[in-house]
């Protein structure tokens, strides 16, 4: 009699069991074949996926630590939190003893992004740095709707992460930092490049054309190179103002090489008013005429203001 | 002789029956209970982070409101309760007073935008609200641990078994009915 009673338990039990995880199945998405890339909300370029998939799968095979990408139309009325804790024991992410998973989801119609780590690299990836770095290289992209940049930055960042801190023998590419570093770092770079520039230059210019009849040809150039040089300068304004996003300009340092190579370039074909005061002087001018130079990098800043 | 025999062999086997039946619910109560202690210990751990966090926190925050003591107070106070906390509903009570408490905090840093864009309070904003999702998730957890095992020791036949072992019911890490008031409204 008790057997049977037990027989009905275990039944009860069961059916309880498959209604549960078929609830389960309904409210959270499977991961796909790829595994690593699981894009249900359609916004990943198929570079993007392939680079993911094979840097992911390289990771894993190393040390186990896995790197899953998800992306969701929304969360089917879930919180996002246990949305992607659900999501992360479902697809079982990292190694099952040391629990080294990794997750980024973005869910689409919520306009929400969630880092959730495993255990095991919840020493390497504290909740701290997971937030900075979700608001130093994902969240400005994902703002401006570049869901592809966004997700990809932030997966070399903790990429980049997790091969340092594990001393792996693996090639990674560094994130590009967006917003963090201000303008006014920009304008600094900028501003000190183009000094550095005009003194190599004037300096150039005093050694190299030291003979009279090369610097009377370039007194008669120097109409042309004041062209040149306001061309360069709008060149730069534009580029500044328009294209932060564009590549040359990403960071402080690419900056300063831009307005040192300016600098340089200008001061050394420039024969300014007082060009027979010698090289200081002419940095005297061309300085005064790239003083706006440095302010046309302060609008360049302003746009990146995301 | 046979008829013996063949008695004795079944009354040994209903015993041993019995008796295997009786050892293996045993067994799986005090598995189930374990996995209930285990999944507690995850619940304390994070309690005790989530209170190691707020002193932290309080010491970021003084320096931009010092204006607000109140508010700095009741997180003051919310977590000693917390630390003070014994008993499982206890400890969900004053978690979820520091929970409110923290909340309260939350409505007024938009009032102070330099501390909102601190690196530091980010940081531990950030460090504690991945606490607190641990300990929702570890909660979660707990509990689904106490419900199988409190459904078996009260199911027939396993609880005769259960009382004769002392095995007796766990609490769920929630807030009791009676700590369920209404909350008190002033307007002061």
């Amino acid at each position: 009699m008790y057997h049977l009673i037990r027989i009905k338990n275990y039944l009860i039990l069961l059916l309880l069991s498959i209604s549960f995880s078929f609830l389960n199945v309904s409210a959270i998405v499977k991961p796909t074949k790829d595994f690593y890339v699981n894009d249900y909300a359609n916004i990943l370029s198929n570079e993007t996926e392939e680079y993911i998939i094979s840097k992911s799968s390289k990771l894993a095979s190393i040390d186990g630590t896995q790197i899953v990408v998800v992306t969701v139309k929304n969360l089917e009325g879930n919180s996002l939190e246990s949305y992607a804790t659900k999501l992360f024991r479902e697809f079982g992410i990292g190694d099952k003893n040391k629990n080294n998973g990794l997750l980024l989801l973005l869910a689409l119609e919520e306009r929400k992004f969630r880092v959730e780590v495993g255990y095991g690299l919840e020493g390497i990836l504290p909740d701290g740095k997971t937030g900075r770095f979700q608001d130093e290289y994902i969240i400005p992209y994902l703002k401006e709707n570049k869901w592809d940049e966004g997700i990809k930055n932030g997966y070399d960042a903790f990429y980049a992460e997790i091969v340092e801190q594990n001393n792996l023998d693996l090639s990674y590419n560094k994130p590009i930092e967006k917003n963090n570093s201000n303008s006014f770092s920009y304008v600094v770079a900028s501003i000190f490049g183009l000094i550095l520039g005009t003194i190599v230059g004037s300096a150039l210019q005093t050694t190299c054309f030291r003979n009279k009849k090369t610097r009377k040809t370039l007194k008669k150039l120097s109409f042309i190179s004041a062209i040149m040089g306001f061309l360069a300068f709008v060149l730069m304004t534009i580029v500044f103002c328009s294209l932060t996003s564009f590549a040359l300009i990403e960071n402080e340092i690419s900056s300063f090489l831009i307005f040192f190579i300016v600098g340089t370039f200008c001061a050394l074909f420039s024969t300014g008013k007082g060009s027979y005061g010698g090289g200081f002087s002419s940095f005297g001018s061309s300085g005064g005429g790239f003083s706006g130079g440095g302010g046309s990098s302060g609008g360049g800043g302003s746009s990146r203001g995301f | 002789m046979n008829k013996g025999l063949g008695v004795l062999l079944g009354v040994v086997a209903v015993i041993l029956l019995i008796a295997v039946s009786l050892g293996s619910s045993y067994n799986n109560m005090v598995r189930l209970s374990e996995n209930v202690d285990s999944k507690y210990s995850d619940i304390s751990v994070q309690l005790k982070r989530r209170a190691d966090l707020i002193p932290n926190l309080i010491n970021t925050v003084k320096g931009y409101m010092a204006h607000e003591q109140k508010i700095i107070d009741s997180i003051t106070e919310a977590r000693t309760n917390l630390v003070n906390a014994k008993t499982v509903s206890e400890q969900a009570k004053a978690n979820d007073d520091l929970t409110k408490a923290l909340n309260s905090l939350n409505v007024i840093v938009e009032n102070y935008p330099d501390l909102k864009s601190n690196t530091n309070f980010i940081q531990l904003q950030d460090e504690l609200a991945g606490t607190e999702n641990r300990i929702a998730t570890s909660r979660k957890d707990y509990n689904d641990a106490v419900k199988d095992y409190n459904s078996t020791i009260k199911s027939f036949p396993k609880n005769i078994i259960a009382g004769m072992f002392g095995f007796t019911e766990k609490d769920y890490f929630e807030i009791s009915n009676t700590d369920k008031e209404v909350p008190n409204v002033s307007f002061d």
